[in-house]
């Protein structure tokens, strides 16, 4: 069924300070004598620092001091900084990796000063050869970024692997791959290219620290995770965990992003060494080039089928460029786990993944809403159209022989005792065939119909995302001052609407008006722990907790504080598909792409707030199509180089396609609120639907994006006609450009 | 310089330098919300309304709004209630940073934005990466809906 979207019974917690301007988000705190940090950065990919010269910003008036690694190393001692791979320092010490990482920090007394003061800082650099290609780092004879990465505290690589090696992931069996391929009827082989872009929230990043008695030291700020920002600055800097103190105050979007780069910590460490509060808030440009940002990709898949379509096998193979430090990502792996639950759709003979992270010196990478997972989508999707071409078979019937069904073993042996791929595929082909009003297939925001001459196209790309058991976290529940409940929460509300929910299940558990439930995220010291905002484990780890919660309060009388400390869940995991279907009309002559419309249907099984529900749905999609169609954080030559949100061009209300969502209802979920995952669904296949759309119109495949117009206009006009848009217009070009890049490149180089 | 101007319906004085932004000053005199993100006139989040156009207060001179009325989201539910609780109803947020610019912004439709197409083109100068639009265009035309029963009642 289509939903006509209801309207919740009871508005968000947060949504009327939200809407008057009451919410107090990290930068809009600022405690009384607090000193302002500004960040001296490298403007350079590669160097030795051979000298910082601060004389010229101590000279002005509100300047407190200027700060060096070697400060923050006589008061803290010399551990690196990290969530998993601790390889990053704090402030560079002898040597810079990427341009954007701190060299020093200027203390004044306002924030003004500070940033005045940092440009007058002058750093002498050697400079050394850049490591500015994934591919070219993991070869042989490239320059070290890392002189031992395997010696770092937490390091996933050792030494028998290339020096540049981040970190791997293998899963599957390659061997067999090769066997099942050998015989497939049709096989295709390709590889595809995504950019560097940035996770696009609109606030800044942003903290606080606060010198607290006894050493300790209390921070506040961007932070989604905050009992791992916690452990991370313990560590850092010497600290007992109690000693550190992570204050609660909600987040103006993360989508991964704000999850724990160096900053937080260095800010905590400056408020210890100067024993004043210290504030260190970026400009938005300075968080684009210095804070971390998506991971580009390389992806070669080979995919085989039989006679009839159906899939047989599936290699995909991976080469991400990690950036300098490996420092921000959280899983244990040091690696994307949407790579290595990419061949999870289908049923499949075989299959093998391997994920390779380079290290370059180029902006550290890290997590942007399901991590790994879009790239791989865009491969793998893509491929499969390409394979259905070769095979003669259209590109749903190809995808719905092989898609899982109930009772199916996927490729990883797990038998799913629901999976409803056929459903969802075809739930979203026929609300794409019945849009409501024609209108409703049309971009909303178009100001003038689609030109005549320009073509259209229609493409279809799928994902399969897990909802793993609820995790751990830990709630508490409290009678409050005026009769109301009081529930405490470990993390921030980051704008899913999580601390909603809470307030919502509450009140259903207890049997109350939700109106008498307060809900409150609560200091580090208040509650055990929690992992932090992400992998959309939010909603299923809460809701069980909440269960957990309310029997308790009802066991101890209901009257007096419980506190509940949920461990990993032992139940049975549920899948979801996302299927979309996304129209294009493609401007023959220009190359330019619009995007109608794009349908989704989504596989789910409890929907708890509908409104909050659908714009996980809507916003994923989105961020989908700009991922698509517009956004690349042009990392070239080691720079960020428009580090500003005019060039990142998010897409804006009135480009955005139209979007229409067919819930998929019914489905088996997780945990005692019977749901499934949504936040990062519907972000993951959109991009390769479009580019499915765009082969179709065009009749030539675009596979590297953003699918700018250039590159349709290259795929359409290169004169050989080459395969991406990129290889056709660099051999019209005579590859001139890399050419004369690589010759300077070679000239400037350090021997 | 001295500007002094109305702020919220209240008389506003502040001792500003020539360069400062009206954003700064506003956020220095403790209204912090409206928000600071891209500061170069993109993004939206720092809205504000000077004699009743919506302006990105992060490139507009504080030293220009002098003697002006100038309106900012912790007025909001004063001077347009009905878009307010449009957008409290309709659920037109999510982390909420983009939220106070799109409520100034939408405060200062006229009667001539009326169907989706132009509420969008309206709003593309405020940015949101959270929520896909669906909710605030729905809260617009809601917030439009109401404000036209206000003007003119059945
Ligand atoms: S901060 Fe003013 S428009 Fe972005
Ligand atoms: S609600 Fe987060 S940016 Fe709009």
């Amino acid at each position: 069924m289509t939903l006509a979207w209801p309207r919740v019974a009871g508005p968000r917690v947060d949504a009327r300070d939200k809407a008057t301007g009451a919410t107090r988000y990290s930068a809009d705190v600022e405690p009384e004598g607090a000193l302002h940090a500004a960040v001296v950065r490298s403007t350079v990919p590669h160097a030795e620092v051979l000298a910082v010269d601060a004389s010229a910003a101590l000279a002005i008036r509100g300047v407190t001091a200027v700060v060096t690694a070697q400060d923050l190393e006589r008061r803290f001692g010399d551990e690196l900084c990290g969530r998993r791979v601790r390889d990053m320092p704090l402030l560079a010490r002898d040597k810079v990796r990427f341009s954007g990482e701190g060299i020093a920090v200027v203390l004044a007394t306002t924030r003004q000063v500070a940033e005045d003061a940092a440009a007058l800082v002058v750093v002498e650099y050697r400079e050394l050869t850049p490591v500015l290609d994934a591919l070219a780092a993991l070869g042989p004879g490239s320059p070290r970024v890392h002189e031992a990465p395997w010696r770092y505290d937490g390091a996933v690589v050792d030494q028998s692997h290339p020096p540049n090696l981040q970190s791997e992931l293998v899963e599957g069996d390659p061997v067999a791959v090769d066997e099942v391929l050998g015989r497939a009827a049709h096989v295709v082989t390709r590889t595809y290219r995504t950019p560097s872009g940035h996770q696009g929230y609109l606030e800044p990043q942003c903290w606080t620290a606060s010198p607290r008695p006894g050493g300790r030291v209390a921070l506040l700020g961007t932070v989604k995770a905050p009992y791992r920002l916690r452990e991370q600055t313990a560590k850092t800097l010497g600290l007992a965990l109690e000693a550190v103190e992570i204050d609660p105050v909600p987040l103006g979007g993360d989508f991964g992003g704000k999850g724990g780069v160096v900053d937080p910590t260095l800010c905590a460490a400056l408020a210890l060494w100067a024993n004043r509060p210290v504030r260190l808030a970026l400009r938005a440009g300075e968080d684009m080039s210095a804070t971390d940002a998506r991971h580009p990709s390389v992806v070669e898949v080979s995919v085989g089928c039989d006679a009839d379509g159906a899939l047989l096998a599936l290699r995909v193979d991976a080469v991400f460029d990690g950036g300098a430090y490996a420092a921000v990502k959280p899983i244990p792996s040091a690696n994307l786990h949407g790579m290595a639950e990419c061949a999870l759709g289908y049923r499949l003979e075989a299959f093998s993944v391997r994920s390779a992270i380079a290290y370059t010196t180029t902006l550290p990478k890290g997590h942007m809403r399901a991590p790994g997972a879009p790239q791989a989508a865009f491969a793998i999707e893509s491929a499969l159209d390409e394979l259905a071409s070769a095979a003669g078979v259209s590109p749903v019937e190809l995808r719905r022989r092989s898609v899982l069904s109930g009772g199916d073993r996927d490729a990883y042996g797990h038998v799913w005792d629901e999976a409803r791929g056929a459903e969802t595929l075809d739930a979203a082909l026929e609300a794409a065939d019945a849009a409501p009003r024609p209108e409703d297939r049309e971009r909303p925001g178009r100001r003038r119909p689609v030109p005549s001459g320009w073509r259209r196209g229609r493409g279809v790309a799928l994902y399969a995302r897990p909802t793993a058991p609820p995790a751990t976290t830990s709630l508490r529940l409290a009678p409050g001052d005026d009769g109301r409940l009081v529930v405490e929460l470990p993390f921030p509300e980051t704008g899913t609407g999580s601390h909603s929910v809470v307030r919502d299940e509450l009140a259903a558990a207890l049997g109350v008006d939700p109106e008498n439930v307060e809900v409150r995220q609560v200091s580090t010291g208040l509650l055990p722990y929690d992992p932090g905002v992400g992998a959309s484990r939010v909603t299923v780890g809460l809701t069980a907790a909440v269960h957990q919660l309310a029997s308790r309060w009802w066991e101890s009388g209901g009257t007096e504080a419980v506190t509940v400390e949920t461990g990993s869940g032992t139940d049975r995991p549920a899948l979801s598909y996302c299927a979309q279907v996304a129209d294009v009309a493609v401007d023959p002559e220009t190359g330019q792409v619009l995007v109608s419309s794009v349908v989704t249907a989504a596989d789910v099984a409890s929907v708890l707030r509908p409104r909050s529900h659908r714009m996980q749905i809507d916003g994923g999609t989105v961020m989908g199509y700009g991922f698509a169609c517009l956004e690349d954080l042009l990392e070239r030559d080691g720079q960020v180089w428009a580090p500003n949100l005019a060039e990142l061009r998010l897409p804006t209300a009135a480009d955005v396609p139209s979007l229409r969502t067919v819930l998929v209802e019914g489905g088996r979920g997780v945990g005692p609120a019977n749901v499934k995952a949504v936040g990062e669904l519907t972000n993951v296949p959109t991009a390769a639907a479009i580019a499915n759309a765009v082969a179709e119109a065009t009749g030539r495949r675009v596979r590297q994006l953003p699918l700018t117009a250039e590159r349709v206009f290259w795929a359409l006009h290169g004169e050989t006609g080459g395969e991406t848009g990129d290889e056709a217009r660099d051999e019209a070009r005579g590859e001139a450009r890399n050419v004369a890049r690589g010759v300077a490149r070679g000239e400037e180089g350090p021997a | 310089m001295k500007m002094h101007a109305r702020v919220n319906g209240s008389p506003f004085v502040a001792e500003v330098p020539a360069t400062s932004s009206l954003l700064e000053v506003l956020r220095g005199a403790g209204l912090t919300g409206t928000k600071e993100g891209c500061r170069i006139g993109v993004c939206g989040v720092c809205t504000v309304l000077v004699d009743n156009r919506p302006v990105s207060s992060c490139l507009y001179l504080a030293g220009c709004a002098d003697g002006a009325d100038i309106w900012t989201v912790e007025g909001m539910a004063e001077h347009a209630p009905s878009v307010v609780d449009a957008f409290v109803e309709c659920e037109g947020m999510q982390c909420g940073i983009c939220t106070p610019g799109q409520i100034v912004a939408v405060a200062s439709m006229g009667p001539d934005v009326r169907d989706e197409r132009d509420v969008r083109h309206y709003l593309s100068g405020n940015l949101c990466r959270c929520t896909g639009y669906g909710t605030i265009v729905e809260a617009a035309l809601d917030a439009q809906a109401r404000r036209r029963d206000e003007v003119a009642p059945a």
